[in-house]
């Protein structure tokens, strides 16, 4: 499509040379005949002329496209562009006056014809002036349109990157693993988890990251996420959930409690062979939302770059919506955990 | 073909045992949970195969690998990292994504030969810093002592395996490996020409250019194994 559009916009350029140069043409050998008459080397003078007026703008076109000249059209550019004119037109009346003092033949023809020659000057310049201008016009108008189209598409690319990041791939072909034994070992089950990994995949794929949601919406989905775990952690998961009913109407961002759960399974219990507890309390304190998610395992000073990774893309989302009234800490609990604890600012 | 399993997930485990019913040459010896009780089935089974998960609590995949004295055959089961078993350049029998597809199954056990039945070492886990390799034995042309460590010469590399080069050789079959000094044992399999040394002492040299002086006692034990 791309290319049938380059392929549109040459034919478009190689016609209005035509017609452009041609129409020129045209009204400069209408004139002269009057006086003239049907002379056959000055329709060969014209024919001429035509054909280096259209080499001479190619060439100028070409120039300016290499130069870069209209991708960020400033005034100096553009007044650049048009300035070419003048040496432009300069170079077609010296080829005017040439083919015109061979065919005449005359001694005096300088100084007979210099009127002639300056309003010669002036017409094509005119002209030059005309073309450069029609020309930066419509080429700079296609470059923001072509600009526009790639600067679409680089947008949304970085949208579906981001959407990749957001389901675990691991998570994702484990969980399918694991429904695939389910669906001998208890069909009944299977279901159900079809239909839970079907919820968390809808919500990966719908939620908008510019829009909050209730905290209870997000925990019905963190639910889903953690029965899907269930089913391959089995009893290396042991769950606690308390939320409370103040809590669950305030905004978040969607993904928070999700991203949060997550990281706490992957470094946290996902490491320990007898598995761990993990914790969700949510709470609220004059507005302030405190979320936390508290699990077995131990924070070290070299926490992997993952984990921080992790931790990162919470508090740069965090940033966006809130700037420094929210915060996301990790510290060490007691008896061997892990206390993830985000805080999120009433929005008046 | 005795078969252990090796993965932290039940429902995982129950699976591949079941996918595995379609195959009756392949027993399976028994599952473990995780890396540690792979070691302790490997070494009281000792397996012709392991099905391995990469990603465990505890010991991963290559953990278990590195602490295995002698490697079974190998063919992973992994979920989403196959980008690593590449990245590692293990060159293991093969790599099953899960959920596994039957016929990937098969093809992968396809490939699986019986062990020969000696006690002997037939291949090696080396992990060198980010990079492993499952060497087979034929492949190494000279095995060099480091005080506890033995390096391991094959195909251009030289990493260290953390095992005593006397306690290597008890494993290894004499027909192939031979002792040349105190510090340096080589694959005759490998010996592209022999030279009389300075001290009266046979030099070998290996295919790849590499020269291996012998000690006197063992020249000698060297002619009689040549001229035969």
């Amino acid at each position: 499509m791309i290319l049938s559009v380059a392929m549109r916009n040459k034919i478009i350029y190689r016609c209005w040379q035509i017609v452009f140069w041609g129409g020129y043409m045209s009204v400069l050998f209408l004139q002269t005949k009057r006086y003239t008459g049907w002379q056959p080397h000055i329709v060969f003078d014209y024919l001429l002329f035509f054909g280096y007026c259209v080499a001479l703008t190619d060439l100028l076109r070409r120039e300016i496209l290499r130069r870069g000249w209209l991708d960020a059209a400033s005034f100096r550019t553009v007044a650049l562009a048009l300035l070419s004119a003048v040496p432009l037109s300069a170079l077609q009346t010296l080829l005017v006056v040439a083919t015109d003092f061979a065919f005449s033949g005359s001694q005096s023809y300088f100084l007979e014809q210099l009127p002639g020659i300056l309003w010669t000057w002036l017409g094509v310049g005119a002209m030059d002036l005309y073309w450069i201008g029609i020309y930066s016009l419509v080429k700079t108008r296609t470059l923001g349109k072509e600009k526009q189209v790639r600067l679409e598409l680089a947008l949304r690319e970085a949208e579906l990157r981001a959407l990749e990041a957001q389901i675990n791939p691991h998570f994702l072909f484990n969980c399918l693993n694991s429904i695939r034994g389910l669906v001998v070992e208890d069909p009944t089950k299977a279901q159900d988890m079809i239909t839970r990994f079907a919820t968390l995949l809808r919500y990966n794929l719908n939620h908008d990251a510019r829009y909050t949601v209730p905290l209870s919406a997000e925990a019905e989905v963190v639910a889903d996420y953690l029965a899907l775990e269930k089913v391959r952690f089995e009893d290396r998961l042991r769950l606690q959930v308390a939320i409370d009913p103040a809590a669950a109407s305030l905004p978040v961002p969607p993904m928070i409690l999700q991203s949060l759960v997550e990281n706490a399974l992957k470094h946290g219990i996902a490491r320990l062979p007898q598995g761990g507890d993990l914790q969700i309390r949510a709470a609220a304190r004059n507005g302030t939302l405190i979320l936390e998610v508290e699990n077995t395992g131990e924070l070290t000073d070299s926490q992997s770059g993952d984990t921080q990774f992790g931790l990162n893309n919470i508090r740069e989302r965090l940033r966006l919506l809130y700037g420094d009234r929210a915060s996301l800490a990790l510290r060490n609990g007691e008896g061997g955990h892990v206390v993830a604890t985000v805080q999120i600012p009433k929005v008046p | 073909m005795k078969a252990l399993i090796v993965d932290d997930e039940r429902l995982a485990r129950t699976e591949l045992r079941r996918l595995l019913a379609q195959h009756p040459e392949v027993e399976i010896a028994g599952e473990a949970r995780n890396g540690e009780e792979a070691l302790a089935l490997a070494a009281q089974l000792s397996p012709d195969l392991l099905l391995l998960d990469v990603q465990m609590p505890g010991l991963t995949g290559f953990d278990l690998l590195e602490r295995l004295d002698d490697v079974p055959q190998v063919i992973f089961t992994t979920a989403y990292d196959a980008y690593a078993i590449k990245a590692f350049e293990v060159n293991a029998l093969d790599y099953l994504m899960k959920p596994i597809a039957p016929a990937r199954l098969a093809a992968a056990l396809a490939k699986v030969r019986p062990r020969t039945g000696s006690m002997r070492l037939e291949r090696v886990f080396v992990r060198d810093g980010d990079r492993c390799w499952i060497v087979a034995l034929p492949d190494i042309f000279l095995l060099e002592s480091e005080g506890n460590y033995t390096r391991v010469c094959f195909n251009g590399q030289r990493p260290l395996i953390r095992r005593s080069l006397n306690a290597l050789e008890s494993q290894l079959d004499p027909a192939v490996f031979f002792r040349a000094n105190r510090k340096e044992i080589l694959n005759l399999k490998w010996i592209d020409k022999v030279d009389l040394g300075v001290a009266g002492g046979l030099s070998v040299t290996l295919r790849g250019g590499r020269t291996v002086e012998m000690s006197r006692r063992q020249s000698g034990r060297l002619r009689e194994i040549l001229s035969l």
